[in-house]
């Protein structure tokens, strides 16, 4: 048979991604990228994805992916994206295909792309099944902590085609992520609270990659132990945890200040709560590194360039 | 009903009450609880006692209270044991304003204000629609009329929360599942007087009631312009319970079940009715809010699911007694 040598060694290929994806992840100078054109990867799902010709019309589910396609050159190859993207700018101009959970297959289809990114949670499963089936190849990703960033990121570049970039994406987010790291290591951690949404109050957890970027910065979490990434937690208890400095957008900010009810917390009363541009971060994207130097020049100012 | 039977009622709000403000993720003693409200405690101390759990206790005590004085006015006017204060289209135009008001990103504050909105923009329709069907006061009109009223809030609320952020639905859902976790003085105290005026207003038709429980030809032969004593008590029903919706979202189940509570203590005529289920409910409530703050520490438990999960087991005896 004359495809047999290939299939062959496209499931060599997806055992061999398979078994790196875990070592890969947290190391940033780790990066397999098979030829373009005789390969394949295998994506959060375990569906394996050919890595064939070079796509030239994308549609990315998911506003972290699509900002990463961006960061590595391919966002001009976009011809769908979520109602939420933002950012960077030009992507308001792609077509909106609806909120990136159980996504309308038609309109995804309609868009005509070779390439679709979705992200990997259950409510996608039937989507990229039913993509799969029109004969358009999709890839779904989860993309929550920042070895997703490394791990997608290379996942991408091979997809697109464009792995140099993404490696030189990787290499300069990780070289930043290594400064600040670097620059705040020796100094005092100040306890933080990112409170996340006012009711219910929720915060970030020892989940999230914004609890990843509050270490990087020198600063510690006092809800680090809770495992979920946005975990509910009462205001009584925020106040017993009496966090050093309070996060908020310069919005909630005026409204701390103001409520009685939260200038129970110490922080707050005393003025320590810092303003930090929340849209900077929707998900672990290239923007990591720019947003933990951020932190850092508000936990540290001065210590970090 | 027994003026021991009363007394055991007040003690019993007052020690819940007493327990609530001990409680939490932060434990006091008594002692520690009164140096909070004297202001002698450690800032910590005085802070969670004074800003957090006394409104807290109180708004979830006035929640119940209004809850169950509703629930119980409604019952002996539509003569019906299924009757409870959400009943005239209360909770779902109440979750309609407030969905609408979490998916347009209104800032928290906003929210219960358009709960509120919601909730008497519900009612009012509720009662038109009973209106123009030519049944204003009648019992079996009025309730189907806050079915249909109901159903169609909810099947706004599907619409409004089927393309929106997942944050937006749970913050939504949330609300709905009623809480009083953001209870401060200033709505502690507009609540009080808002409760006040409604039991004091339901308390005042209760000889009514009374009467329009012997059935409608009765009570007409009696005197009573039945039309005009039932309407008056959905209205101030409806938007009692409206009020304790704007305070803390969606409490199910308390102004159903305290009302059966307090006739199986002996409340008999509506006065004691309302005035007992006021007590109870208050009582309930804030059992329910304390197992909700420390069942799952730091996260909260939603109120709303806690006071049916302590309700049922009384309903379920209460069946009992009526098989």
């Amino acid at each position: 048979m004359r495809f047999a040598p290939f299939i062959r060694r496209a499931r060599a290929a997806a055992v061999v991604a398979a078994l790196a994806a875990p070592l890969c992840a947290p190391v940033a100078g780790c990066h397999g990228d098979g030829p373009v054109g005789r390969s394949a990867a295998v994506d959060d799902f375990g569906d394996t994805v050919v890595v064939a010709v070079r796509p030239t019309r994308i549609v990315s589910l998911n506003p972290t992916t699509t900002e990463l396609l961006y960061a590595i050159g391919a966002g001009g190859r976009l011809v769908g994206r979520t109602t939420y993207d933002a950012w960077p700018v030009e992507v308001r101009s792609v077509p909106d295909l609806g909120p990136g959970l159980r996504p309308n297959v038609e309109a995804v289809i309609a868009a005509r792309p070779d390439l679709v990114i979705l992200y990997a949670s259950e409510d996608n499963r039937d989507a990229a099944r039913r993509l799969r089936a029109a004969g358009i190849r999709t890839a779904s990703y989860r993309v929550d902590r920042i070895a997703d960033f490394v791990r997608v990121t290379t996942a991408l570049g091979r997809l697109s085609g464009d792995s140099a970039a993404a490696r030189a994406t990787i290499d300069s987010v990780s070289a930043t992520l290594a400064r600040v790291r670097a620059a705040t290591a020796s100094l005092p951690r100040p306890s933080v609270v990112w409170p996340l949404w006012e009711s219910p109050l929720l915060t970030v957890g020892g989940g999230s990659y914004l609890d990843e970027l509050l270490e990087i910065a020198g600063a510690r979490n006092v809800y680090r132990e809770l495992p979920q990434p946005s975990p509910a937690v009462s205001l009584e208890d925020l106040v017993r945890r009496d966090p050093d400095v309070i996060l908020a957008s310069p919005r909630s900010r005026a409204r701390m200040l103001a409520d009685p009810r939260w200038r129970t917390v110490r922080a707050v009363r005393e003025g320590r709560v810092l303003t930090f541009d929340t849209t900077i971060v929707n998900g672990p994207s290239a923007r990591i590194g720019a947003s933990a130097q951020a932190l850092a020049r508000l936990f540290h100012p001065g210590a970090v360039q | 009903m027994r003026a021991s039977r009363w007394l055991l009622l007040l003690a019993a709000l007052t020690v819940v009450m007493v327990v609530a403000v001990m409680l939490g993720t932060l434990r006091l003693t008594p002692v520690e609880v009164l140096q909070g409200i004297l202001g002698t405690g450690t800032p910590i101390q005085v802070a969670v006692v004074r800003a957090l759990r006394l409104p807290r206790v109180l708004l979830a005590a006035l929640v119940g209270a209004g809850l169950g004085a509703s629930g119980a006015a409604l019952q002996g006017a539509t003569r019906n044991g299924l009757a409870e204060p959400y009943l005239l289209g209360v909770s779902g135009g109440a979750a309609v304003g407030a969905v609408l008001a979490v998916a347009l990103h209104a800032p928290a504050p906003v929210v219960p204000l358009a709960g509120f909105a919601g909730a008497l923009a519900a009612v009012a329709l509720t009662l038109l629609v009973a209106r123009a069907s030519g049944g204003r006061g009648d019992p079996r009109v009025v309730l189907m009329a806050g079915v249909v009223v109901g159903a169609f809030a909810n099947a706004t609320i599907m619409v409004a929360l089927s393309n929106v952020d997942a944050s937006v639905v749970r913050g939504a859902l949330w609300w709905m599942m009623g809480s009083v976790a953001d209870a401060g003085w200033p709505q502690a105290r507009l609540l009080a007087v808002y409760v006040a005026i409604g039991i004091g207003a339901l308390l005042l038709l209760g000889r009514a009631i009374d009467v329009l429980a012997l059935g409608e030809e009765t009570a007409a032969g009696m005197g009573v312009d039945v039309v005009r004593v039932s309407l008056a008590v959905y209205v101030a029903g409806a938007l009692l319970a409206a009020g304790t919706v704007a305070a803390a979202g969606l409490v199910g189940f308390v102004g159903l079940l305290v009302p059966h509570l307090v006739r199986i203590a002996g409340a008999r005529t509506h006065r004691e009715i309302i005035g007992a289920a006021s007590i109870a409910g208050a009582a309930l409530v804030v059992a329910a809010d304390l197992v909700a703050r420390v069942a799952t520490p730091p996260a909260e438990l939603p109120l709303g699911a806690v006071t049916a999960i302590i309700g049922v087991p009384f309903f379920l005896a209460r069946l009992r007694r009526l098989a």
